[in-house]
């Protein structure tokens, strides 16, 4: 008899992997410019003069795939913050990452930073940077107050850090003028137009990494949910998995924000449809919300740029008008 | 045996913070009942902590068959010992058999899923624990006892029926009302019965420790204030000391054991 | 007696503030001028009421005697107290500063309102803040210059092809993304017509619009040029041009025909307009200014 959590994991896979599967190759071949398919494909024409060529591979692909990697990153990431925090409100946003991205891709486009890492824009480098700083400072100050790793401090930490950075977001705007800050809000609603497969490669390698430690934490997950105590007594060192959690959640968000901007609602309504069809187990919601995630992500972007076209909205309006209505329906649902 | 000699413990810097623990010593063999004593505040949950490996404390030791605790593997800890909390609340819906499943935990590799051995493991926990018609509805859905009996067929899990195993509970009957305190007790004598399992709960509850325990400790203010077999600690003396209470104790025929009536508080103390 | 003090009386209120007319004194020559709009400074200037302005705002560069004035802020953070301390007797502001403008009115402070336009408006404008501030004449004689050559540029570039050109206003350095393009309206739109080309995204109703990849390779301009308000070294602009490089399909991209003019006149829409619409006419058309 083969185990049943096996049984239910597999066939969840196979649902969300298809489902995934299926978007990531219809949305390249969606758009707001009609793609000759047979031109794009025809290895003949050079590829610097093949305009339909140049769309599916330079515009459309790049996108998709970035669209599929932030999906996944940003719903597994909510997962592993709402098991952590044991709180099924909370959002890969709610420590204060997104805050210290934002601060830094700010900083780069009003000031004009024009250093780029192998490839990467600047706006994208600096704002893992302010992630990375704010992952620091809030892991910092949890650590500070007692030897293990406090949810609740993390909490507080993290609610003080988004207030903080927002300000600075803020004073940093007094020194922006219009185009800076026009351009600061499109990237704050978020952008999933990356041009070219580097800012991808370079996010690839710290996402696999977190994605790595959030298979080692699927069963802690679910042990922490008892308690701190309770998980400790089961033989689970909680700080070290409170620890793995916190840093691999925050890195990976922070990487995905630095590719395509904080785009919100993933990391919320994704866990919760996902626990409503597969329960609570983080063995399956886990794998599932990052397959989930990146179909819904991509399915998202496709709306935003076609709906409207050629004229684009940017992805994070339309997860916000299918997350917002959905959030209400869930918090009326609880009550 | 497990065993606590000379423990102190506080929360917050040594030396700084108010003791909570103060060389406070405590055993119990194997297969044996132990009652933990004293009103809120004296450190029955801190000694249970202490006991349990959570934490570590500031001076004295704690063995398991001699070995520290310290020096043992959580794991290998877990696999011989199970706590129950006073509560249990989930963020999550799991099932009654996910949450028993948990127990698991220790006997399982990092990346390893349950097997049928563990499941009939689990599935066996539910039925001594009679609680086996709950096995697919949401942990959250039940009531406080069908809960306490969950977590506990939980911990039957974890520590299975390994020679020496040793359940701990914190508070067993704070949130029930008499019925299910009747039949928590009768579970954990049956259960203690069958299993050999060696049992101490820490309550303030000073009848249901009547009927259970084999012998107790009473705290007060962090220190011990009596240690030893039930019908020798629990005496009006004792109890004056411990709650500032007169109270009598008497043999009742058809519960079968002490029972403990206040009768006025002690003033000027 | 009664009846000549009523007929007095008469006379007197017909004659007054009868037609509409706001109840601040206005000036017919005002002195103390406060310009929150460097397009306007430019005209004021240019028309030579220079001598009558005490104030522009932070981002005003020219003409060079501005560097000497008082500063008051701009169009997102303009200083109230600032202005108020300066004692203006007119103060020009942009139409979309509306507290601003409400707290000028309860301080009975007599306002310009600057509303951004087209072309036409340009001239509009010279026209009205000449009149504004007593040099009528002189305003309407640098319109008219203004206008005549706009018109020598446009005999220029006649009859030529018009190519396909991507106006880009702002994007992220050194990437393309976040390219922000003009659309079919507005000032820079008409800039390049009279440039002598055709904007990509003429058939786009709006001022500005964010170019996506796809959306430019789709487009296929034949011509990009990118606007900036201030100069860029020459490091600066090749590897700006290089950044366009994976978008290789674009006839623009691959003819090298990617320019990137660094210069203000380009971005204020004052009288040096015609300075700035002669820069995008000379990257489109070389030929034409041999």
């Amino acid at each position: 008899m083969a185990s049943p959590l096996r049984r239910r994991r597999a066939l969840a896979l196979l649902t969300y992997g298809s489902i995934a599967v299926l978007a990531v190759v219809i949305s390249p071949l969606v758009g707001s410019t009609d793609v000759d398919l047979a031109r794009a494909l025809d290895r003949r024409i050079p590829f610097a003069e093949n305009a339909d060529a140049q769309i599916l591979f330079v515009a459309r692909l790049p996108r998709t795939l970035a669209g599929a990697l932030v999906g996944a990153t940003l719903a597994a990431a909510g997962v592993v913050f709402q098991g952590l925090l044991r709180n099924p409100l909370a959002t890969p946003f709610t420590l204060g990452v997104s805050a210290g991205a934002a601060l830094g891709a700010m900083l780069a486009i009003t000031f004009g930073w024009s250093f780029g890492t192998a490839g990467v824009p600047a706006v994208t480098t600096a704002s893992f940077a302010g992630a990375g700083a704010a992952v620091g400072i809030v892991y910092g100050l949890a650590r500070a107050r007692q030897r293990g790793l406090s949810t609740e401090v993390l909490l507080l930490a993290g609610v003080t850090m988004n207030a903080f950075f927002s300000a600075l977001i803020l004073f940093v705007q007094y020194f922006a003028d219009f185009a800076e800050t026009y351009r600061t809000l499109r990237w704050l609603m978020g952008d999933l137009d990356v041009g070219s497969y580097t800012p991808l490669v370079t996010a690839v390698p710290l996402v696999a990494l977190a994605f790595v430690a959030f298979a080692w934490l699927a069963r802690p997950l679910n042990l922490l949910n008892l308690g701190a105590a309770g998980a400790e007594t089961h033989g689970l060192d909680v700080t070290r998995a409170q620890r793995i959690a916190f840093i691999s959640a925050s890195l990976a968000t922070g990487a995905a924000v630095s590719v395509g901007g904080p785009i919100g609602f993933i990391g919320i309504i994704v866990p919760h449809l996902v626990r409503l069809m597969t329960g609570a187990d983080h063995r399956i919601v886990l794998p599932a919300a990052a397959l989930f995630g990146a179909a819904f992500l991509v399915a998202c972007d496709l709306v935003a740029r076609t709906a409207m076209a050629p004229i684009e909205l940017p992805v994070g309006i339309i997860t916000a008008l299918v997350g917002g209505p959905f959030f209400l329906w869930l918090l009326v649902r609880k009550a | 045996m497990l065993r606590a000699a000379d423990v102190s413990f506080s929360y917050g810097r040594p030396g700084r913070a108010p003791g909570v623990l103060h060389g406070a010593s405590f055993e119990v063999e194997d297969g044996g009942f132990a009652g933990i004593l004293g009103p809120n505040g004296s450190g029955k949950t801190t000694l249970l902590r202490l006991l349990s490996g959570t934490a570590r404390p500031a001076s004295g030791r704690v063995t398991l068959d001699g070995r520290d605790l310290a020096t043992m593997g959580r794991a290998a800890l877990a696999r011989r010992m199970a706590v129950v909390p006073q509560e249990t609340r989930l963020a999550f819906e799991y099932s009654v058999l996910e949450v028993v499943t948990m127990g698991r935990y220790p006997h399982l590799g990092a990346f390893e899923v349950e097997g049928p051995a563990d499941l009939a493991i689990c599935r066996d926990a539910l039925a001594q624990t009679g609680t086996s018609h709950l096995e697919d509805r949401p942990f959250t859905t039940l009531s406080g006892g069908e809960k306490q009996r969950v977590v506990i067929a939980a911990a039957l899990a974890q520590i299975g029926s390994s020679h020496g195993a040793i359940l701990l509970l914190d508070e067993p009957t704070a949130a029930l009302d008499l019925g299910y305190q009747l039949e928590t007790a009768r579970l954990l004598r049956d259960l203690q019965a069958r299993l050999r399992l060696t049992v101490v709960i820490s309550t303030h509850d000073l009848n249901f420790a009547a009927s259970l325990c084999r012998s107790l400790l009473l705290l007060r203010d962090g220190r011990v204030l009596a240690a030893g077999p039930t019908d020798r600690v629990l005496a009006p003396d004792t109890i004056a000391a411990l709650y500032d209470v007169e109270a009598d104790v008497r043999h009742h025929d058809a519960a079968g054991h002490l029972v403990v009536v206040p009768v006025a508080r002690i003033a000027g103390r | 007696m009664p009846m000549l003090l009523v007929c007095a009386l008469l006379i007197a209120a017909l004659s007054g503030d009868a037609a509409g007319l706001p109840t601040v004194a206005q000036a017919s020559r005002p002195a103390r001028i406060v310009c929150l709009v460097p397009a306007v400074t430019e005209m004021l200037f240019a028309v030579g009421a220079g001598p009558q302005v005490v104030a522009v705002s932070s981002f005003d560069h020219h003409p060079p005697a501005v560097e000497h004035l008082a500063r008051v802020g701009a169009l997102l953070d303009p200083d109230l107290e600032r202005i108020l301390s300066l004692r203006p007797d007119l103060v020009i502001t942009y139409g979309t500063q509306t507290e601003l403008r409400a707290q000028l009115d309860r301080a009975r402070i007599p306002q310009f309102v600057y509303t951004h336009g087209g072309f036409a408006d340009v001239w509009r404008t010279i026209r009205e803040i000449g009149a504004r501030v007593g040099r009528a004449e002189a305003a309407a004689r640098l319109a008219a210059a203004i206008e005549a050559a706009i018109e020598r540029i446009r005999q220029r570039v006649a009859g030529r092809d018009t190519p396909a050109t991507l106006l880009v206003i702002g994007r992220e350095a050194g990437a393309v993304r976040g390219i922000i393009a003009s659309g079919g309206v507005g000032f820079l739109h008409e800039m390049l017509e009279i440039a002598g080309a055709r904007n990509v995204f003429a058939d786009i109703a709006r001022e500005s619009v964010q170019a996506t990849t796809e959306l430019v390779l789709a487009r296929r301009p034949a011509v990009i040029l990118e606007i900036r308000g201030s100069p860029l070294d020459e490091a600066r602009v090749r590897a700006e041009e290089r950044a366009w490089r994976p978008l290789a399909s674009v006839p623009a991209v691959r003819d090298g025909r990617v320019h990137i003019i660094g210069d203000e006149r380009t971005v204020i829409p004052g009288p040096r307009i015609a300075e700035g619409a002669e820069l995008l006419a000379r990257a489109i058309h070389p030929g034409a200014f041999e």
